[in-house]
């Protein structure tokens, strides 16, 4: 008999089930709709073993990547430990290494951390305390740095902004879970043109995108698109401009707001105009508020851009 | 005798035509509204489910999910005329992918016969 185990359980799977019939049998409230692999209702994710591949089936490169399967169309030919989709894993002390500003409103966190497997442009989960804990998305790149790179919005009533500035010196402890999403470098092929769009610290997961682009020998054109409400939030300029100009398949477009420029100086608008001709062969990475990547995930899938081409984060305001 | 869903290209069909449709259904002023706010990577599943049962292909239909699926939207105004309108947009989608009209009729009726768990009737 397969073994599954489900959140440190063990469930019973009997032979010919699937694991969507076992959890439902075993007493777990396992949201299901369609049973035939299509509506992806039920999605899980296993973390040890590797579900079969017709298990698999419509999800994306990401998903697969990091073992996300369909539980009602799985009937597991090895050992699986499985956990919810949105799962955060175990808790992970960690250690302020540097805070440093970016702009006069966002910082950049460095911490150190036991090292832990993630994609730059996953994002963790960093708890300052039982009840002060948010996401953020991860700049840096697990094979380039020996810290977690994270860019943070400063909101001046915010309350992990206030320990933020107040008390996170170097050497302040804290922890970490995760890492979770699925927006990170998979599935591309190397030759295709990408276009990372994003507005204020949406930067982070797209930097980390790009970087772990390069480190993977992207040949196809990468074209980073950054946003901001006025110029001042425009940060990482130099270095973003001074990587565009030594890498001949990297180009940098920033715009901030203004009546008076392109497009007013909005990034989507701006981003929108300039994808058009080549909709159809890129792939998309789209970080940001939820009205900006709402819109332009839209926009681009309108126009011709196929849902699977185009990934996406949404940050939820802290 | 081979199956609607073979006939019209089973699950290669289901996938040309998922965003299509869902394009076509976005861009039709009658019915975009009931779209507005909707997670469109869980819309694109839900549609390729749709299209799976309209197509005659392997599912496991319940009313039960339809209805649950559609209550906030009958609230909102959802009526015949705006099923009509889907349909509608379903014939087109498979007529500019070339299945042929008696098929577009059979896949019509099947998607005609969960109108009444829909609009929760």
């Amino acid at each position: 008999m397969t073994r599954l185990i489900y959140k440190d359980r063990p469930v019973e799977l009997s032979p010919g089930e699937t694991v969507l019939e076992a959890l439902e049998r075993a007493g777990v409230d396992a949201p299901s709709s369609c049973r035939a692999g299509n509506c992806q209702t039920c999605l899980h994710r296993a973390i040890e073993g590797a579900p079969p591949p017709e298990s698999q089936s419509g999800l994306t490169a990401a998903q697969k990547a990091l073992g996300f399967f369909l539980p009602c169309v799985c009937r597991p030919t090895e050992p699986l430990t499985i956990v919810p989709p949105d799962d955060a894993g175990a808790r992970l002390e960690a250690t302020v290494r540097a805070i440093e500003p970016l702009s006069h409103d966002v910082v950049r966190l460095r911490i150190e951390t036991t090292p832990f497997p993630y994609r730059p442009g996953q994002f963790i989960e960093l708890i300052a305390d039982e009840d002060l804990r948010r996401h953020y998305s991860l700049a840096s790149h697990p094979e380039e740095d020996p810290f977690l790179e994270m860019h943070i919005r400063l909101h001046p009533n915010g309350r992990m902004s206030r320990r933020l500035m107040v008390d996170m010196k170097p050497g302040h402890r804290l922890h970490v879970a995760g890492p979770r999403g699925t927006c990170f470098y998979e599935g591309v092929d190397p030759e295709q043109p990408l276009a990372l769009i994003g507005a204020g610290t949406g930067l982070a997961p797209l930097y980390g995108v790009l970087r772990d682009a390069l480190r993977q020998g992207h040949r196809g054109e990468i074209r980073l698109y950054h946003g901001a409400r006025d110029s001042k939030g425009l940060y990482l300029t130099e270095e973003l401009q001074t990587l565009a100009q030594t890498r001949d398949n990297v180009r940098y477009i920033a715009a901030a707001l203004d009546p008076n420029a392109p497009f007013g100086g909005d990034i989507a608008a701006l981003a929108l105009a300039e994808e058009k001709p080549r909709l159809t062969q890129t792939a998309y990475f789209l970080c940001g508020g939820e009205n900006l990547v709402r819109r332009l995930k839209r926009d681009l899938f309108m126009a011709g851009a196929s849902m699977k081409a185009i990934r996406s984060d949404v940050f939820s305001p802290a | 005798m081979s199956s609607l869903y073979e006939r019209v290209g089973g699950q290669k069909a289901v996938d040309a035509a998922v965003e299509l449709f869902y394009r076509n259904v976005l861009a039709d002023g009658r019915i975009a509204r009931f779209f507005d706010g909707v997670n469109m990577d869980d819309q694109i599943a839900k549609q390729k489910s749709f299209l799976t049962m309209a197509f005659g292909g392997p599912n496991k239909y319940t009313g039960h999910d339809m209805r649950n699926a559609h209550k906030k939207l009958v609230a909102k105004g959802l009526n015949d005329t705006h099923v009509d309108a889907v349909i509608e947009n379903l014939n087109r989608t498979l007529r500019q992918l070339g299945v042929g009209e008696k098929e577009v009729k059979e896949v019509a009726a099947l998607a005609d016969s969960v109108r009444s768990d829909v609009l929760n009737r």
